[in-house]
């Protein structure tokens, strides 16, 4: 019962569990997984290994286009693609993504002028 | 592979099963595999003291198999999702649900079962 | 007298996952109880066939978010098993740690809802804002709240720094903290037991006959932990399973209670004790033709893996069975003799989990 008391207390005067979300938002942690928002295509060989290794079937990578797309909405965000690519240019975000209101992909080709998808959600 | 495995045939199943249950295991839960062969490996896992007893039939597609949720009534759930998902023929089951448990009429029939079956299967149904 | 057919479910504020039960009352006692299941399944047995047994790792996370971490161990355990991989020591300690993190959050969540759902609104808050703690250094540790990916076969994917640690072990000891004050309301508070104490009696008897596991089972007295075979690291920490012999309502509270202590006790053995070393082994080929079980024991109860490998990338055959498929017909055997307004509780204190039950 004391302790309930003292539990009561400490509520009253200490400051909400909760944060005011859209206008104060934590930090994210250091090695967070937020979502994958992108790759460095100039340095990218198109071998493939991402689009084998993942397990949502997000990625889709074309050798003869030089093409490397990601469904963001399909990805589950386990970088297993992250830790395959032998070239380590995949980039994991630590934030996490917003709200979209368009289901745009995110598609990179490598060319002499660098093209990017409609919306770039990095 | 797995430790203390039984290979039986299906008429043996409900004495096994009894036996099983008089020496105070718990039943743990079945596993049914397509061979793709038009046979299939059914899986009885009992448990006593963390040690497991396999138990293991392997039946033709549409063989008669006997329930034995009359033995272990929680059996039940397992014995009805290996009816609706691979066709099994079991029979008498406690609780039967018909084939509706987790499938609604307009899916496909044993949906579980390798692709090209169900496929055969479905052709057969349809209307 | 007449009998009244009362559907509960599949949408009732006390449950947190779809689940109907068709209730054939006489007055406000229930003579029948029929469950329906089938809104959640999402067939991921199928779908493991046509991937690779490295992606099986992430499908199986994600049959059910609350206990992903022990989904993943035991799936990773058994294909270790299968293709004849010994994972580092320090590998095992770090599941540990991460899995009793997980069972600490489960219960967690299972105590707000129980809260929540005899209506102690603060006491659910509380219990929640407690479970923040766990949630938090997961994200920290792992990179992700929920679905933590942090299993891997022949490994973790990621490993703890010395900072990490004694971060970790500040943490569990401010929830234990934390926790001790919310102890008294759950267990002594009069109102609360009233909800709790002889209700939805499970006697010794009919946890045997009805096959049950986890705190289920150990509420009604039946000593049966999985942990103490000692997969993993557990057989070189020291433990005992947490047993009540009532098997009411208040039981399994108590048991689950007392069980995020143990996990707060085996949290910071583990790291006490964790050697140092590799934390993950390259695996190469691919899991030969065979057959293998793999059990673990979840913050629900006892999960079974089974696998067939045919010799090639993918599984012929992954089946597994969650706890809460076992209880569902102990679920069954409590409710007939009890009343109508004591089902809500009835069904939650069975913790259940629909969308793993499915698949």
């Amino acid at each position: 019962m004391f302790k309930m008391v003292e539990n009561v207390l400490k509520n009253l005067v200490s400051k909400p569990a909760t944060r005011n979300y859209p206008f104060d938002k934590r930090e994210p942690f250091k090695d967070s997984r937020g979502h994958i928002s992108g790759c460095d295509i100039d340095v990218c060989i198109f071998c493939g290994m991402c689009q084998r290794k993942c397990p949502a079937n997000a990625i889709v990578v074309s050798k003869p286009e030089k093409s490397w797309e990601i469904d963001q909405f399909k990805c589950v965000i386990c970088n297993a693609c992250v830790e395959v690519c032998p070239k380590k240019c995949i980039f994991s975000s630590a934030e996490h993504k917003s709200a979209q209101s368009f289901k745009d992909k995110l598609k990179l080709v490598q060319a002499s002028k660098p093209v990017e998808g409609a919306e770039q959600n990095a | 592979m797995i430790e203390n495995l039984v290979e039986i045939t299906s008429d043996q199943l409900l004495a096994e099963t009894s036996k099983s249950k008089y020496e105070s295991y718990r039943f743990v839960t079945s596993t049914c595999i397509d061979n793709g062969d038009d046979t299939i490996d059914v899986y009885y896992h009992f448990d006593k003291d963390y040690e497991m007893r396999n138990v293991k039939i392997t039946v033709k597609k549409g063989e008669e198999i006997p329930s034995i949720s009359r033995i272990f009534f929680s059996a039940i759930l397992v014995e009805n999702e290996m009816k609706e998902l691979f066709g099994l023929n079991i029979t008498d089951i406690a609780v039967d649900y018909g084939g509706h448990m987790l499938l609604s009429d307009e899916e496909l029939s044993s949906p579980m079962l390798r692709q090209q079956i169900t496929i055969e299967q479905r052709g057969g149904k349809q209307v | 007298m007449s009998s009244t057919v009362i559907p509960f479910g599949p949408q009732h504020p006390v449950l947190p996952e779809p689940l109907h039960i068709k209730l054939v009352m006489e007055d406000e006692r229930i003579v029948e109880a029929i469950p329906a299941i089938g809104y959640v399944h999402r067939g991921l047995e199928k779908l493991t066939e046509t991937k690779e047994f490295t992606q099986n790792t992430f499908v199986v996370e994600r049959v059910c978010g609350i206990c992903s971490v022990m989904h993943a161990m035991a799936y990773c355990q058994g294909m270790e098993e299968l293709m004849n991989i010994a994972i580092p020591d320090r590998a095992k300690f770090l599941r540990v740690i991460w899995a009793e993190l997980h069972r600490m959050h489960s219960h967690l969540l299972w105590l707000g809802l129980l809260a929540d759902a005899f209506g102690f609104e603060s006491l659910f808050m509380q219990a929640w804002r407690n479970r923040e703690k766990v949630m938090d250094i997961m994200e920290e540790t792992c990179g992700s709240r929920v679905v933590i990916s942090a299993n891997i076969i022949g490994g973790t994917r990621r490993d703890l720094s010395k900072e990490q640690m004694v971060k970790i072990n500040q943490i569990v000891d401010e929830i234990k903290e934390d926790l001790e004050q919310l102890e008294s309301v759950f267990l002594n508070n009069y109102t609360v037991k009233h909800r709790l104490v002889g209700r939805g009696v499970l006697t010794k008897e009919d946890a045997v006959e009805y096959c049950t596991v986890g705190p289920m089972a150990r509420a009604s007295g039946i000593s049966m932990d999985l942990r103490t075979t000692g997969y993993s690291a557990y057989g070189q920490l020291d433990f005992e399973p947490i047993i009540h012999s009532d098997g009411d309502n208040y039981a399994r509270t108590y048991v689950r209670l007392h069980e995020i202590y143990q996990s707060v006790d085996l949290v910071k053995q583990a790291i006490a004790k964790i050697p140092e070393g590799e934390h993950v082994i390259p695996v190469k080929g691919v899991p030969p033709k065979g057959d293998v079980i793999s059990r673990v024991e979840q913050p629900r109860g006892e999960v079974l893996y089974f696998m067939r490998g045919n010799g090639t990338k993918t599984l012929d055959r992954l089946r597994l069975r969650t706890p809460t498929f076992a209880n569902i017909p102990s679920l069954l055997k409590m409710l007939p003799g009890s009343e109508l307004s004591d089902v809500g509780m009835l069904i939650l204190t069975i913790d259940p989990c629909i969308s793993c039950t499915e698949r």
